[in-house]
């Protein structure tokens, strides 16, 4: 009997240690702050939004597309994503990227937009005439 | 109006029931029928409100808001009686509905098995009630008013007949960068128009539409099904509380396992439909992306069927006398199902996933998030409550000696694994709540062991028998399934290059799985065929993952442009792009591809449209199933052709102040034009233009003038200048923040070879095959079928009188 719980805990205790393990390889910590995500060298979910003002670029000979991205504070960065623009991103309200950023600009390899109109009602920004 | 009076009804006799049922069980003999009459209207008024709702959207009464925002003139009445679960109200409302039907069975099955009625009643009409008041006017009611709280409707969805109306005026909004006029609903409104005698029918002729995702037709069957499964999963938990309440744990088990089942077979086909959803409609090429919204389902789906193992092996052992083993297991599992739906519920809705998912519904409201904390509290301290209350009684067990090669044990260890992996599940689709999130490798990773474990658990369990088995015997039986598997694995090893370890032990783990569970389903043809439930389920779950090996870890991938009638190779498919044709009354546009495979041809037809509900680029993918493999194309961008074909086109960029030469005319580049005005509507990212004024000098004659880059609706749009005298047309092609890039040509240009002025219509797609994708959703389909064989066995046998 005892050494069936010795066993079971053992088990247990490895489980959790591996998916613990896993957990902190794998995990992405979102960010707001992009003078952060400029300094680190861990892969991170840059959350802000598309520079407008600065369009984008996609090269269809190297399959990349490229746009800026600021944050709430107005740090600017250049993101290239290798594929094509998502649906959806010219209406987007925010952005999010997962990548890392190194050698000046950050390397998406995935891009989540926000609508605002996604699942719910557009929430429409008027001013009274 | 009428919809939420009968809702308001519906939720007094829901909690009338549960009071009546839960007075019955505790000795009033004449609340019974009180309790079962008021179930009953119950039921029949939510059916009523269901077909009120129906009915409104079929008639398109834009009065109510919940009308108004996810359906239009447009849609077939197929998709207006789909849009009923289009918004979060409807699908509250859809799941009560199922719910509640299925609550009208129980009641039948229970009145039929001794006193279990109004316990496991009393238990049910709670979930009843806590849904029906979340549809309540209160919350998140689908019969609100359009006025009740103000909205901005588009001009194109009012009468045009009352827009002359006087005072209209003050209700009128301009969204002042695109110039788009909204006027504001509210009850103000409302009443003024009722003075004027015109309803708000009358006023508002249109609505916003279906999300243009969701117009798809496993989008129709999908939620139905999905919530079936969700409402079911209430079965088992109201049984493990019927049974604390009576504090008697033997008689539950073989009650609750056909529902178990049951629903649990209807939920594994619920996510499978969304995910072949997902592999059709979304165009990423994959039908599951661990996207914590298609996790939160998946979860209560595995602990489901963990109890499942474990309820079998309490049922087993039952024969001895006493309440079996696992008592306390069988109760948390069926309980944990539940809650774990619940908790799915509050993932998906409360808005907590905001960042996290796609397709999470956006922020409900501080009311309507308070209230899901409210009600998935509730059910953790019920459950757990009555777990605790009752512990001492229930670890009155009957020890039962154990074996290391029981299949009792194997049983249990079979659930201990799919915990695990639930677990798993669990801690990375919680992660966003704390502002982490794990990469999908962490899924993979960790539930590829997991399920080489389940093959080699399940095809060793079946070879041993109950209680004790010889090792020899083990041993000698599993020698010809173990070479059968080897060989199947060594020909996809040597033929299917398939190379990485894991996949190389989970292909032969599946496949010893797979020939065990056939070689026994084949005696049982002969035989019983009743209890044939148990091998379809594990052949179905082993071919679903020999699938999930080759379309996953197996799928290639490719970005290919397609030049208008010239054919390009990948993966040995020639393609060659004809054209396209307008479809849907000009709406979209479906792109016409020939694939010639060896000496077979086919056609598809992938589909890309603006849609209007969202003004977004819309990309439907094409699939060709073949055989062996599906060859998906998914549409990526068409690019007409541009006047840059042309050789004599001179495209240069110029920083402010550069000049050019062209056609002896001297071009320079002044200054940017941004105004206030246009600084402000960039910020606000409402529509924008902006300007970059240049000078053109030739024979000492100057003239200036200005190109723009305009935004409008989020689309760029750029203007020429031409110039007839000076034999110049100038295009902007770009324009950034520290310069521009202009193209330069002839107005006449008759010189040169005119090949080079033929349009090149080019359409770029993702080109991928996936093999044996189509293992995956037979493998689901035999493993769902599997499940309702063992409902009809277990259903028989939860009448049978035990000893």
């Amino acid at each position: 009997m005892k050494n069936k719980y010795i066993f079971g805990g053992f088990i247990i205790v490895v489980f959790l240690g591996i998916m613990g393990y896993l957990f902190t390889q794998s995990n992405i910590q979102y960010q707001d702050d992009f003078s952060k995500v400029m300094t680190t060298t861990k892969t991170v979910k840059a959350t802000g939004s598309w520079v407008k003002e600065k369009n984008y670029q996609i090269d269809k000979v190297k399959k990349t597309f490229t746009f800026f991205m600021a944050d709430d504070k107005g740090n600017e960065m250049k993101v290239v994503y290798n594929g094509t623009i998502p649906n959806n991103f010219e209406s987007a309200i925010s952005v999010v990227v997962t990548g890392k950023y190194v050698e000046g600009y950050f390397h998406a390899r995935h891009i989540l937009t926000k609508c605002p109109s996604k699942y719910e009602n557009q929430q429409i920004q008027t001013s009274t005439m | 109006m009428i919809g939420s009076i009968v809702l308001v009804f519906a939720l007094a006799c829901s909690v009338v029931s549960m009071v009546m049922y839960y007075l019955n069980f505790r000795g009033y003999k004449n609340t019974l029928n009180y309790g079962r009459i008021s179930y009953h209207a119950m039921a029949m008024l939510v059916i009523v409100a269901s077909t009120i709702l129906w009915y409104v959207l079929l008639t398109h009464q834009y009065e109510y808001k919940y009308v108004f925002s996810y359906s239009n003139n447009s849609l077939t009445t197929g998709f207006l009686l789909s849009s009923f679960w289009g918004g979060q109200e409807g699908s509250f409302m859809l799941w009560l509905l199922i719910t509640s039907i299925i609550g009208i069975f129980l009641q039948s099955y229970a009145s039929k098995r001794d006193d279990l009625e109004p316990r496991i009643m009393a238990v049910f009409t709670l979930t009843t009630t806590f849904l029906l008041l979340m549809v309540s006017p209160w919350f998140k009611n689908p019969f609100e008013f359009i006025w009740a709280t103000p909205i901005f409707i588009d001009l194109k969805s009012i009468n045009p007949d009352h827009l002359g109306l006087p005072f209209l005026q003050s209700f009128f909004f301009t969204d002042q960068g695109g110039g788009n006029s909204f006027i504001q609903a509210n009850a103000e409104l409302k009443n003024l128009l009722v003075s004027s005698g015109i309803s708000m029918n009358q006023f508002i002729v249109d609505g916003r539409g279906l999300n243009p995702q969701l117009l798809n037709f496993w989008m129709q069957i999908h939620p139905p099904i999905l919530f079936t499964g969700f409402g079911m999963s209430t079965v088992p938990f109201a049984f493990a509380l019927a049974a604390l309440m009576k504090n008697e744990y033997r008689d539950w088990v073989k009650q609750a396992f056909p529902w178990l089942l049951a629903g649990m077979g209807v939920l594994g086909l619920g996510i499978m439909l969304g995910g072949y959803w997902a592999y059709e409609m979304l165009g990423w090429g994959g039908y599951w992306a661990w996207d914590p919204v298609e996790n939160s389902s998946l979860i209560p789906w595995i602990v489901g069927l963990a109890g499942i193992h474990t309820l079998l092996v309490q049922r087993k052992t039952q024969n001895k006398g006493g309440i079996g083993k696992f008592a306390k297991t069988n109760l948390i599992l069926c309980i944990f199902t539940y809650l774990l739906v619940l908790y799915s519920t509050f993932l998906t809705r409360s808005g907590v996933l905001g960042d996290a998912s796609v397709h999470s519904f956006v922020d409900p409201g501080m009311t309507v998030y308070l209230f899901l904390i409210l009600f998935i509290g509730t059910f953790i301290l019920l459950g757990l409550g009555a777990i605790v209350y009752r512990w001492k009684s229930l670890t009155d067990e009957t020890a039962i000696e154990e074996n290391l090669l029981s299949r009792e044990l194997a049983l249990f260890t079979a659930a201990v694994v799919l915990i695990a992996s639930a677990i798993i599940v669990l801690v990375g689709t919680s992660a966003p709540l704390f502002g982490q999130s794990v990469d999908t490798f962490f899924y993979n990773e960790m539930n590829i062991p997991i399920a080489i474990i389940i093959g080699f658990l399940n095809g060793l369990s079946l070879l041993i028998k109950w209680k004790h088995t010889n090792k020899q015997d083990v041993f000698r039986k599993s020698i010809p399934s173990v070479v059968t598997a080897f060989v199947f694995t060594l020909s996809i090893v040597l033929f299917g290059g398939v190379d990485d370890i894991m996949m190389i032990l989970l292909a032969f783990s599946m496949a010893f799985s797979l020939v065990v569970n056939a070689e026994i389903a084949v005696k049982i043809i002969k035989g019983n065929k009743k209890m044939l439930g148990a091998y379809v389920a594990h052949i179905g779950i082993a071919l679903f993952i020999l699938g999930v090996i080759g379309s996953a870890a197996y799928s290639k991938q490719v970005d290919v442009d397609l030049i208008k009638n010239e054919t390009t190779t990948a993966f040995g498919f020639e393609m060659t792009f004809t054209g396209w044709i307008p479809i849907d009354n000009n709406t979209k546009y479906s792109f016409n591809i020939d694939i010639k495979k060896g000496n077979s041809e086919y056609k598809v037809e992938p589909v890309m449209y603006i849609s209007e509900f969202n003004n977004s680029l819309m990309r439907i993918p094409a699939i060709l199933t073949l055989p062996t493999q599906d060859f998906y194309i998914s549409p990526i961008g068409y690019d007409e052709g541009t006047a840059s074909a042309n050789k004599n086109v001179k495209t240069i960029s110029l920083k402010k102040g550069g000049t050019t030469e062209f056609n002896g005319a001297q071009i320079s580049f002044k200054s940017f034009n941004l105004g206030v005005e246009t600084m402000a509507a960039m910020q606000e990212g409402r529509d924008f233009q902006m300007g970059a004024l240049l000078k053109l000098e030739k024979n000492d004659k100057e003239l200036e003038f200005e190109l723009l880059r305009k935004s409008v609706g989020g689309k760029i749009e750029f203007t020429s200048f031409v110039s007839q005298e000076n034999d110049i047309n100038i295009d902007l092609v770009n324009l950034s923040a520290d310069k521009i890039e202009i193209a330069l040509s002839k107005l006449n240009d008759n010189s040169d070879d005119h090949s080079s002025h033929i349009k090149q219509e080019i359409l770029t797609v993702s080109a991928s095959v996936k093999p044996f994708i189509s293992l995956v959703w037979i493998g689901i389909a035999v493993m769902v079928f599997g499940f309702f064989i063992s409902v009809t066995r277990r259903l028989r046998e939860s009448l049978k009188q035990q000893r």
